[in-house]
């Protein structure tokens, strides 16, 4: 009874939903058009404006991948770091991280955003101006240019060979750790695989003629007679402003679940390493972090899942990401249902990307123990 | 005279000493950590002290104090908000007052807070009706402790601390809104944050319970319906919800429900909170052990009677601390109301700065408007550790 009666409601609203939602266009057609609109950020495209609406939702895609990408390795550095600063003897480390801890997680992160964006980006000099440090990093207001590579003529062979060089090593190093485990003692598996892959990619880096060359930006004066920073990577103060506060703030997050992950473990486990002779460094890296780990992915994941999200908070300073880019097209042509629609099918396909790598390494890290 | 003599009779500065070469000097390394960390932990404090008392003008506080509290709120209505607001303070001190004694701590926070509020904000009228407000807050804080060993009258405060607490949504709303009060697309500032935080809990709340309950259930259809909503309503983020409040639910509304853009983002906040809760609720739920319910069945209450006070209170006192967070969450993500173009606190602060006689005066608005969210926070994640602890949550 109450079964049907529910069912019979939520067919009535769905029955509502479908009829008003018939009113409305639903087709996708519409992406097939002309965008008319430009990036301020753009990566890996050359999209223009005449480019259809299907390829400006791509150029959204890729800014949010590489916020959400950038940002989790990031993040992840920085929490971890800052979770083993707040356990650390030392009462100044363990004090500077319980505050950042405390002050970061506490704040809005859109303030946060906004702050790094209008109080400390925006107030950089103007390009002609722009703070040059060592001639390598130039700081504007437009654009933070920081050294990178620029790829030479032999890139695509010795890319190749390079990952062949990694795959080997991967394989040697488990060749050597069954070994390790066969005979005993210890066969150094690690540092045989780096070398082996070091000795590959920079024999045949001089090989094939330097491949990848240093790109250090410099500031010159183009062709119409302005200053600009040309070469090297450059970095918008919208992506570097959003990157900062994601970082910054899920790091606070990610700080916290280490330091009770680690705190959950037994203190024998610590001491008994100390009893066997292990430095500090080996105790945390061999010992402690392993066994951490155990109770910290689940929770890291959320967090991974969370800044995927919090990356929407980056259409409130206008960085391109899908959000801006649906909210551009909805104000140009309106179609915000199949939009939406789409949006939402992207965060949940990078949330199950995300989801499915970090379940697979737990479970590699849960069976590793028993 | 033994080792441990020596420790003993050692003078203060022995202690300060013994204290600085176990905690900061304890090996080599470490020394250069505490040095390091010091001289910038000194940089960062030299800076942050020069810029608070010398470089900052915080006349684009005082002049913005409208603004930034009330937004666009209309000159002349302001008493709506006082009553809400001392009740506000006399339940906090009468529930503080029943659940434990005033730690030093929290009071000293409270003072700061307090002190900071008084002499930076109010002056004047505003002054004598927050310092009431505080006072108020106080006695009903030395009520709730005189009910310490009185068991009658503690029950009957706790019943009216719980009413009141359900009262004040309502009653907020009707003082700020009926009566020829003000309408909703007038609410701005941090009352608008306040509200939102309220509004977006005290539906959220009990929504997301009915869902957690919904999916627990044995129903197919009612488990279906109610696993659909949570998933969705948690696969996109709060701003695409945002905008789907304004982009897409007007065109699914019939007109008699199209209602002010306020209400709409109102109504999707506490969906979305109602979702998060819902799933912090079912974790509860789980943790509930079965034999519970199976006795209170068999001693004969009914699944409603069994639901409601068997299983709900162990569930939800099992999560309370995760439904703190969850608050606090809310608390911080009602600054996304900006984005849509509100004059909530944030849009306030940034209306200001955009003004012309406050250019390059952003560090002072926005510094200032993250140190009243810090302390909303802070508050919130305090009275959590002090409810895990008179509750004994983690305890066994």
């Amino acid at each position: 009874m109450i079964q049907a009666a529910i069912a019979a409601g939520a067919g009535l609203i769905v029955f509502y939903l479908v009829v008003k939602a018939l009113d409305l266009d639903l087709g996708y057609g519409f992406l097939s058009g002309p965008a008319g609109f430009n990036f301020s950020n753009q990566w890996l495209t050359n999209y223009d404006s005449n480019d259809s609406r299907l390829g400006a939702y791509g150029v959204g895609i890729l800014n949010t991948v590489r916020l959400v990408a950038i940002g989790i390795v990031m993040t992840t550095v920085l929490g971890v770091l800052a979770g083993i600063a707040r356990l650390s003897d030392n009462w100044l480390v363990s004090r500077v991280a319980m505050v950042y801890v405390e002050t970061i997680r506490n704040t809005p992160l859109l303030i946060q955003i906004v702050i790094w964006y209008t109080v400390v980006l925006l107030q950089l000099p103007r390009i002609a101006e722009a703070i040059n440090v060592f001639d390598v990093f130039y700081l504007s207001n437009r654009a933070l240019a920081l050294p990178y590579v620029s790829t030479g003529g032999n890139f695509g062979p010795w890319l190749i060979i390079v990952v062949v060089g990694a795959v080997a090593a991967i394989v040697l190093r488990s060749w050597l750790r069954r070994r390790e485990e066969r005979a005993g003692g210890t066969q150094h598996a690690t540092a045989w695989a780096l070398a082996l892959f070091a000795v590959v990619s920079v024999v045949t880096f001089f090989l094939t003629g330097t491949p990848l060359e240093p790109d250090t930006p410099s500031l010159e004066i183009s062709e119409v007679g302005l200053l600009s920073i040309i070469g090297g990577l450059q970095v918008s103060p919208e992506f570097a402003a959003v990157l900062l506060g994601l970082v910054i703030y899920t790091g606070a997050f990610i700080a916290e679940i280490v330091r009770s992950g680690i705190q959950a473990l037994p203190r024998g486990q610590d001491e008994a390493a100390a009893a066997l002779g292990l430095s500090g460094y080996q105790r945390m890296t061999l010992i402690i972090l392993p066994q951490a780990l155990r109770v910290i992915i689940p929770p890291l994941t959320n967090q991974y899942l969370n800044l995927t999200k919090n990356s929407s908070l980056a259409v409130a300073i206008a960085y391109p990401e899908i959000i801006w880019v649906g909210k551009t097209m909805i104000n140009n042509i309106g179609h915000a249902v199949p939009l939406f629609v789409l949006i939402f099918a992207t965060y949940l396909s990078l949330s199950l990307a995300i989801s499915v790598v970090m379940n697979t390494f737990n479970r590699r890290v849960q069976l590793a123990g028993r | 005279m033994t080792l441990a003599d020596t420790k003993r009779h050692s003078s203060d500065t022995g202690a300060a000493r013994g204290w600085l070469s176990k905690n900061l000097f304890s090996s080599p390394s470490n020394s250069v950590l505490t040095v390091v960390v010091g001289s910038f932990l000194f940089f960062v404090l030299y800076a942050a002290v020069k810029f608070i008392f010398f470089d900052a003008d915080w006349t684009i506080i005082s002049v913005n104090k409208r603004l930034i509290f009330l937004g666009r709120y209309p000159q002349g209505e302001e008493w709506r908000v006082w009553p809400p607001l001392w009740l506000v303070f006399g339940l906090g001190g009468l529930s503080y007052g029943l659940l434990a004694r005033a730690s030093r701590r929290d009071l000293v926070w409270l003072g700061v807070i307090l002190a900071f509020i008084l002499g930076f904000l109010a002056h004047g009228g505003v002054g004598l009706l927050f310092g009431g407000a505080t006072l108020f807050a106080i006695a009903a804080y030395r009520v709730g402790r005189m009910a310490e060993d009185r068991p009658r009258l503690r029950s009957r405060l706790r019943r009216a601390v719980i009413v009141g607490w359900l009262v004040l949504i309502p009653f907020t709303v009707v003082m700020i809104a009926a009566f020829g009060g003000v309408r909703p697309a007038l609410w701005g500032g941090l009352l608008l944050n306040v509200l939102l935080a309220i509004v977006g809990i005290g539906v959220g709340l009990p929504l997301g319970i009915l869902l957690a309950l919904a999916r627990a259930s044995s129903l197919p259809v009612l488990k279906a319906v109610s696993t659909a909503i949570i998933e969705v309503t948690r696969g996109g983020p709060l701003v695409a919800w945002l905008f789907i409040s304004r982009f897409v639910l007007p065109a699914f509304l019939p007109d008699w429900l199209q209602v002010d853009p306020i209400i709409s983002a109102m109504f999707i906040v506490s969906l979305f909170t109602g979702a998060y809760v819902a799933e912090i609720v079912r974790g509860g739920l789980q943790s509930v052990d079965p034999g519970q319910s199976e006795a209170a069945h068999a001693l004969g209450l009914n699944t409603f009677n069994v639901t409601l006070f068997i299983v709900l209170p162990q569930a939800i006192r099992a999560v309370i601390p995760a439904l703190i967070s969850q608050m606090i969450a809310l608390w911080k993500d009602t600054t996304l109301f900006t984005i849509l173009g509100f004059t909530d606190a944030l849009g306030g602060a940034e209306a200001a700065f955009s003004q012309t006689e406050f250019i390059g005066r952003q560090k002072e608005a926005l510094l200032f408007i993250a140190l009243l969210f810090w302390s909303g926070s802070l508050g919130m994640s305090r009275l959590s550790q002090r409810f895990e602890k008179v509750l004994g949550i983690g305890e066994r």
